[in-house]
Parts: structure tokens; C-alpha cells; sequence
């Protein structure tokens, strides 16, 4: 998404086009069928997987609003409103998911942004080429592991029987047991984001941070700025835009928190404090028997908020006088 | 100019001229916090790989289920992995799932990305805005689940690749590398020279682009390696399960939690049994081994790559 304005500016081909032929405009469909063919055809099946698991699905989603049975004819499904809506208010264990899924996602907005920001201005500030080479390849590495394999590894470190514990015990400690505590859940999910994925957010700042135009840093230097001050008057105003931009995304999916981190720990923690979004229509409608409509509703709820937060948020963007993701045009 | 030259200092690092030098303290901190963070990602790895090893003896003499410093090697658990047991048919049906699922999405990907790039075509742009506009809306859990299963591919490998194949994502920073990176003349050169799009496509552009072309794949095969969410949702009731579920399981029997029981004893019925953590963290092992491999190749383009897709410019 945050590609929107970045690749696709309006202003970006109309400038391309304008460098065509004039001559081109003036073709009929039919020549332009005649000579784009190749393209449409190279287009097809990209087009064709998305209508066939991105837009039928969504198109799915209207049985939220039918009283929807797969053993009846579609549209023999009777159209019920927002009854649907109406009970997943309702449910019990609803609330509670929408606010651990609030839950973390702010601590995420809270305190994995800047520290994926602090760690970037630390690593900016590395001189040596081969230091910094170095801790890139090592802080980036986890991101590419799985969530399963993540939870393994914390289980077998911070887990009841896990390294640290042992360490504990062998001190004359008593045994931690950290991953399956449900009052520290929010901790460790931090923890398990930090390892994952703090080095990996590193990377857009860090190219926000090299275009910085040095010549700026010099003048306040020999204006008297020390390295505070740069860092307060250019180095962040310089990287205001990304941050805004990252912002504006990560509250577009304040709702999406992620499935797999929450499901595997279910277990140990207790669904209490796992439960999000995503595990609650997992575990309620096509584990559960809460049916086909339901989570259907609980999905498109998620959706509907999601696609809300992002357009207000890029409003707000757009109002303070930031790009946003998408331009005004 | 010699002369000149030689008076000037040797400096010990690149250090800006402008730029003070920081307190030792400053230095300091800032050593402490990155070492430490280092540290926090490079030693649970290494402790896994030192467990993999490790014999019966060597883990219940440390007391535990995890070592840093190994006594003995032993290759017990890499043994019962490719013994031909549930574990190996597991890591084939994994690596099958991603050469095959990379190479459907690489060229969906890269056909759908120079389609996109060879602007003012005829229907450009409501195919582009067909595509940017999947990222403002997912579809939701449940309805994703219901076409999976309208299409008849529950319970079928097919569904662990099909629904996911196009990142429309790596198609747009795809679509920015060919817009960008490659000149525009070069392609009309070829057009000139009568070339047509495909040929163009084949003998022009992706020559030019291969190290975008590798990191793109590395991120389709990274995620079907490490698929798991969607094993759980569209394939249940199969046998033979992607590793990552296989893990998922082991984890589970080994802290004593009700769905793993069954599984223990799936994984481990097969003749001499390595210790179970060993068993565990070599299975860890074989999931992260593919990914370090691949990583020293494709590390120095992929910056590049999720920068073209994410900054302006």
C-alpha cells in the first residue's frame, strides 16, 4: 500500500505519456486491441487469480447479511439486515478479542516503531562499513523465520524448561514461566516482535536516513548545532514523511494484528489472553459452530473498520500537509 | 599537490570533518545496546543448532533442553529426520509446496508487472487500479474459506499455494523496478528493431533484472516455506503436513498441552529415538538451513528492493 504514490503517481504517467507520439491518442480501440494484445494477455492471469481469490471472496462477504445455509439455493438465503452484526455485538467473547486485537496493535504503534526508528539512527550513526554490514545481516535474519519457529525458540529459551530457566534454577532461583503466564503475555509478544521484526522496520528509515542531504548536517555543524540538535532540526524532520506514511499504514491495520503469533500460544497462555480478530473467527466459525454468516460479519467488520481508519488517517496526513498514501487528485 | 597532500592529517576513520566525536560513554551505551541485540538474535540460534546436536547424555547432564556449549556431537536427530519417516515426507512435501508455488508466482508476478509497466496501453489503467485496489480491502477469513472450498480444493495442496500466489506487492515494486530501472529507449530500440512485448519481455527486460527477479522470489519462498496459517485453515485433514505445522505439533507434546500427545508419538515411533529436544531443534534446524543459505546471496539486493516499493524516488 505504501506504494500507492510511490510508484503509481498520476503526475508520473502522464509524464510518460507525454513522451509517446501524439499519434498514439488518436488510434481507435481496435488498433490499440491490435497492437496492446501481448500486454492484456501477459495481464490476464494476474487478473483472473484476483477476480477468482481476491474479488469473488469479497463479493462472498454479502451472505453477512443473509441468514446464509450452504444446503439452500443462494439466493433462497433470506436477507436478515444487520442481525448478524447485531449478535456478534452481543457475543461474549467478542469484546474481549476487539480489545486484546486494540491491544496489541497499539503496542505496537507504541513501542515497536520507535525502536525500529532508534534502532536505525544508531545504526546510521555506525562509521565502519564493515560493523554496520555486519549487524544488518544479523538484526535482519529473523524476519524471515516463521512465527512457529519464533514461539519455538522462545519457548525453549524463556519456557518453564527453557535456558534462562535453567540458569535460574541452577542460581537456586525458582522456575519462570514466562511463556505461559498470561499476565506477561503482553511483554512477551513485544519481545517476540522485537526479535522477529524490529531490524526488519529498520530498513526503510535507514534509506530515509541516507538521503539525507549531508550538506545540511554540515551547515548546522558550523552553525553550532550539536549531534542533539542535528538530530532533533534535520535528521527528523527529514524522515517525518516515511514516519507519517508507516504511521497512516500501521493504523490502517490496527485491526490486523496477525493470526499465527496468537494461535500458537493459545494453548499455553489460554485463549483469555490470545484471543484476536482473526483467531476469534478462526475458533468460532469454522472451528466453532457459529456458521458461515457469522464470521463472515466478524470478518467484514474487521474490513470495514480497517479501510475506515486508513482513509481517515491519510486525510489527517493530507491536512497536515504530508503526502499520505495516495494523492488528492 | 604532493606537498600538500602530505601535510594533511591521517584521519583514523570516515568521520565527517564537521562531525565531533562522541563521548566515550556515548560510544559506550551505544556499543552495549547494539552488542546486546545482537547477541539477544545470534544465541538462541546458536544454542538451537548446539542442541541438535547434542546427545542424550550431553542434554540431561545440562539439565535442560537447550545447551550453548556442546560435549558431544551427535547426529541421532538428523539421522530419524531423513530416515524416510513422517518428519522427511513432511520437509519433501515443503520443499515441493515452494519450488513449485515460486515459480507460479514469479511468473504471475513478472508477467502482471511488465503488463503494468508499459504505460498508456489499452485498459492500463483500470488494471492497475484493479490491482492497487486489493490492498485497501481483504476479503476476510471466511469467505476466503468458502471460495477454497467452492472450489473444490479443501483438503488439497493446490490450496496451500493457489489463493496466495499473486503478492500484489511484489507486483507493484516489480512494476516500479522495470518503470525506473530500465530505459525506456532500450525497450523502444527494440521495438524499432521489430521485436514484439514477449520478445522484449524475454530478451531485454528480465536479462536486466535479475537480482530484483532473485529477492522476489527469495520473499514467494520464504513464505511457502514458512507457510503454516493456511495448512491449518485449507488442509487439515491431510496426512503429511508442511513442516511448520510438523513444528507446531512438537512444540505442543513437548510442553505437555493436550493436542500434542497424539503427535509425539507420530514423530518419534521409528527405531532408536533421538532425545526429543535434539529431535526438535534439528527439525528447527532443517526449517532455518534453506533460508541461511539463500540469505548471503540475496541479502545486498533486498534494501533495495523493499525501498523501490516503499520510498518515493
Amino acid at each position: 500500500m505504501a506504494t500507492l504514490q510511490s510508484t503509481a503517481p498520476p503526475d508520473a504517467d502522464a509524464t510518460r505519456s507525454a513522451d509517446r507520439p501524439v499519434v498514439r491518442r488518436r488510434r481507435t480501440v481496435g488498433q490499440r486491441l491490435r497492437h496492446d494484445w501481448p500486454l492484456l494477455v501477459l495481464a490476464l492471469p494476474v487478473v483472473a487469480h484476483l477476480t477468482v481469490f481476491h474479488y469473488w471472496p469479497t463479493a462472498w462477504n454479502i451472505i453477512a447479511f443473509m441468514d446464509y445455509s450452504p444446503y439452500r439455493a443462494f439466493w433462497d438465503n433470506p436477507f436478515v439486515g444487520f442481525a448478524w452484526f447485531q449478535r456478534l455485538f452481543s457475543d461474549p467473547y467478542f469484546t474481549p478479542a476487539l480489545l486484546n486485537t486494540l491491544k496489541f496493535a497499539s503496542l505496537n504503534l507504541l513501542f515497536m516503531f520507535p525502536l525500529s526508528i532508534v534502532l536505525a539512527l544508531a545504526m546510521n550513526s555506525i562509521i565502519s562499513l564493515k560493523v554496520r554490514s555486519t549487524f544488518q545481516s544479523i538484526v535482519y535474519l529473523p524476519h524471515f523465520f516463521s512465527w512457529v519457529l519464533v514461539v519455538t525458540v522462545f519457548v525453549q529459551v524463556l519456557g518453564s524448561d527453557g535456558l534462562v530457566s535453567n540458569w535460574i534454577m541452577g542460581a537456586g532461583g525458582e522456575r519462570l514461566n514466562f511463556t505461559s503466564n498470561p499476565d506477561t503475555f503482553l511483554l512477551l509478544v513485544w519481545m517476540q516482535w522485537a526479535w522477529k521484526d524490529a531490524g526488519w522496520g529498520m530498513i526503510i528509515f535507514l534509506a530515509a536516513l541516507a538521503s539525507i542531504n549531508p550538506s545540511l548536517y554540515e551547515a548546522a555543524a558550523s552553525d553550532g548545532a550539536n549531534r542533539w540538535r542535528r538530530l532533533w532540526h534535520i535528521t527528523l524532520p527529514s524522515i517525518r514523511p516515511v514516519i507519517i506514511l508507516l504511521l497512516i499504514l500501521q493504523i490502517g491495520g490496527i485491526l490486523s494484528v496477525g493470526f499465527e503469533q496468537y494461535q500458537l500460544q493459545r494453548q499455553s497462555i489460554g485463549y483469555q489472553s490470545t484471543e484476536v480478530l482473526d483467531t476469534y473467527v478462526y475458533y468460532q466459525s469454522i472451528i466453532g459452530s457459529q456458521g458461515e454468516s457469522f464470521g463472515t460479519a466478524a470478518g467484514l467488520f474487521k474490513g470495514v473498520i480497517g479501510l475506515i481508519l486508513i482513509l481517515i488517517a491519510n486525510n489527517i496526513a493530507h491536512r497536515l500537509g504530508e503526502q499520505g498514501i495516495y494523492q488528492k487528485s | 599537490m604532493t606537498a600538500v597532500q602530505s601535510i594533511k592529517p591521517r584521519r583514523k576513520s570516515n568521520r565527517p570533518v564537521w562531525d565531533e566525536e562522541p563521548t566515550p560513554a556515548g560510544k559506550a551505551v551505544k556499543a552495549l545496546f547494539m552488542t546486546c541485540y545482537a547477541a539477544a538474535i545470534v544465541l538462541p540460534i546458536w544454542a538451537v543448532l548446539a542442541t541438535s546436536f547434542a546427545s542424550e547424555e550431553a542434554l540431561s547432564s545440562a539439565g535442560g533442553n537447550l545447551l550453548i556449549l556442546p560435549t558431544d556431537v551427535s547426529f541421532a536427530a538428523y539421522r530419524e529426520i531423513f530416515s524416510g519417516g513422517a518428519l522427511t515426507d513432511s520437509l519433501l512435501l515443503t520443499a515441493t509446496l515452494t519450488i513449485v508455488g515460486t515459480a507460479i508466482s514469479l511468473v504471475l508476478t513478472v508477467c502482471g508487472a511488465y503488463a503494468l509497466s508499459r504505460t498508456g496501453s489499452l485498459l492500463h489503467r483500470p488494471i492497475l487500479w484493479f490491482i492497487l485496489l486489493t490492498f485497501l480491502f481483504g476479503p476476510g477469513m471466511y469467505p476466503s474459506f468458502l471460495v477454497v472450498q467452492k472450489l473444490g480444493l479443501f483438503n488439497s495442496y493446490w490450496s496451500l499455494i493457489l489463493p496466495g500466489a499473486v503478492g500484489t506487492f511484489n507486483i507493484i515494486i516489480l512494476r516500479a523496478f522495470f518503470m525506473n530501472s530500465i530505459p525506456t529507449e532500450l525497450i523502444d530500440a527494440a521495438k524499432i528493431d521489430g521485436a514484439g512485448e514477449f520478445r522484449t519481455l524475454f530478451r531485454i527486460v528480465l536479462p536486466m533484472s535479475k537480482a530484483i527477479l532473485a529477492v522476489i522470489a527469495l520473499f514467494y519462498a520464504v513464505g511457502y516455506w514458512n507457510l503454516y496459517f493456511s495448512a491449518v485453515l485449507y488442509t487439515p485433514g491431510l496426512d503429511t503436513q508442511p513442516i511448520q505445522v510438523v513444528l507446531q505439533r512438537m512444540l505442543m507434546s513437548t510442553q505437555g498441552l493436550p493436542d500434542g500427545a497424539q503427535a509425539a508419538a507420530q514423530y518419534q515411533d521409528q527405531g532408536e529415538a533421538a532425545p526429543t529436544a535434539a529431535l526438535k531443534m534439528a527439525v528447527v534446524v532443517c526449517t532455518i538451513i534453506p533460508i541461511v543459505i539463500m540469505y548471503p546471496f540475496i541479502q545486498k539486493h533486498f534494501t533495495k528492493a523493499v525501498i523501490t516499493g516503499a520510498v518515493k524516488g
